[in-house]
């Protein structure tokens, strides 16, 4: 009986001491695992998409091969559609979402957070030749509005046109220009940076976006909300390409030109 | 675990169900009637002597059940408007989800017809019975109590297809929970509840075909 008690008293120190390792947090984690799980869009142009080589691609698959580098891990991803990036960020299915995600204040009660790499905004898209040219001729009510749902779209959408019938499409960006085209909706709302991205994939001159910004989006990264160490590491991460100009570089490649169109 | 589980949401969001669960109740029932009148005349069609009437009954029995019922969707909604049709989300759905099930209605409806023993048929054409004649007296009565399983069968994956219409931005139950896991991101409480939801249509249905089975059964021929 008291060799029983040594041995249950041996194991449950060992179980606590097993404990106490496990709680060692996601980044270290990842550098004693050596892989990086990035949680990206499956088709989400420029920033992350399957290029015309079959080659997954775009400035946010860039920047996390970039910190993988730095990290010294292998670099996987796993892509899902707009609406499916939170819930499997928060689900553990990968450990950074890189997307162009607007640290929304509801998004920010469940997740964490990196600063901004980008701003960009909301605009009205529709098809070329159509009767809509401003944002006042929008606004009324037998006007569908194509959507991402999840999305500031969806909410510029609501706050912008109130009037006007929304259609919120489970997918991603260029779901939206293909129920423009197709006369499903009217006007579509979504990024700046994403319309012009996914425009290029399209016939040109099927699109056309109408002049004003909805709204001023910044553009952030995204990690579990207790991982502190890690979105200050990819804080610093970012204010180190910052500096030393590769984000620029990327940004001029990927984002703020279609220069990415003659490779990809 | 389930402390987290936030009750109290799933009751604010009782609209948001409601909404959703009838609109898939409508969808599917006049998707179920429709696909039963479609199935019947594709059956018609492909057990008919004459190839005008099998040939193309067969060729969209064969298409339809070949393809998935996603691509089907996506091609009714975004392909037929670059050749020059566009229907609404509803209509789409509604006419996706009938041409689907309606291929397999009429699969069912004929393993049910040819079911009925040879004997019998010879029986009724010797006693000077028509072919109209031996169908309503000889060959429906027995053929439609074996049939109403597998049909209830094919009734309850359409409820279960009609959640694809969500990808079409229909507002349909699986809509629903996925407005809740994109506005509240609480997946396990939206989900929870339209599960929920869907086994009620599911037990509903299963209710509907035992009550119409024992209706429609009449005496076995020994």
């Amino acid at each position: 009986m008291k060799k029983t008690w040594w041995i249950l008293m041996l194991a449950v120190v060992l179980g606590l001491g097993f404990y106490g390792v496990a709680t060692a947090d996601t980044l270290d984690d990842i550098v004693k695992n050596g892989e990086l799980r990035i949680v990206c869009q499956t088709q989400g142009t420029p920033f992350s998409f399957i290029d015309k080589n079959g080659k997954r691609t775009g400035y946010a698959v860039e920047v996390a091969n970039l910190m993988g580098k730095e990290m010294g891990v292998k670099v996987t991803f796993l892509d899902y559609d707009w609406d499916g990036l939170l819930p499997a960020l928060l689900s553990k299915k990968g450990d950074v979402l890189a997307a162009d995600m607007t640290p929304t204040l509801a998004r920010a009660l469940k997740v964490s957070f990196t600063q901004p790499y980008y701003y960009t905004g909301s605009i009205i898209f529709t098809k070329k030749g159509s009767k809509f040219k401003t944002i006042g001729d929008c606004n009324k009510e037998n006007v569908n509005v194509a959507v991402l749902l999840g999305s500031t779209g969806e909410a510029d959408a609501k706050r912008v046109l109130p009037k006007a019938q929304q259609k919120a499409y489970k997918g991603g960006g260029p779901l939206l220009i293909n129920a423009v085209i197709a006369g499903h909706a009217d006007i579509g709302v979504n990024d700046d940076t994403a319309v012009v991205g996914q425009m290029a994939e399209f016939p040109p001159g099927s699109i056309e976006i109408l002049p004003g910004q909805l709204s001023k989006l910044p553009l952030a990264f995204a990690v579990r909300s207790d991982d502190a160490r890690l979105v200050q590491w990819i804080n610093l991460f970012f204010d180190w390409i910052q500096n030393d100009g590769r984000q620029e570089q990327l940004l001029k490649y990927w984002v703020t030109t279609l220069d990415w169109k003659k490779d990809h | 675990m389930l402390e987290y589980f936030n009750f109290r949401v799933i009751f604010e969001s009782y609209p948001l169900f409601m909404k959703g669960f009838l609109s898939t109740g409508w969808i599917s029932l006049i998707s179920l009637f429709l696909s039963l009148v479609v199935g019947t005349l594709a059956c018609a069609g492909r057990l008919s002597k004459s190839r005008f009437f099998s040939t193309p009954a067969a060729v969209y029995i064969e298409t339809i059940r070949s393809t998935p019922l996603l691509a089907q969707i996506y091609f009714f909604y975004f392909g037929l408007p670059s050749l020059g049709l566009r229907v609404p989300e509803l209509q789409t759905g509604i006419l996706a989800l009938t041409l689907n099930s309606g291929a397999y209605m009429a699969e069912i409806l004929r393993a049910g017809m040819q079911s009925v023993s040879t004997g019998q048929i010879e029986a009724g054409t010797s006693s000077g019975l028509n072919y109209f004649q031996r169908l309503r007296f000889i060959i429906l009565p027995q053929a439609i109590g074996v049939t109403i399983p597998p049909l209830l069968g094919q009734a309850i994956v359409l409820v279960k297809d009609s959640a694809l219409l969500s990808l079409i931005s229909v507002m349909e139950l699986t809509r629903a929970g996925q407005v809740l896991t994109s506005e509240r991101f609480m997946p396990a409480e939206g989900f929870f509840t339209v599960a929920v939801l869907y086994l009620i249509l599911y037990f509903m249905l299963k209710f509907l075909s035992i009550w119409w089975q024992k209706r429609l059964i009449f005496r076995q021929a020994v």
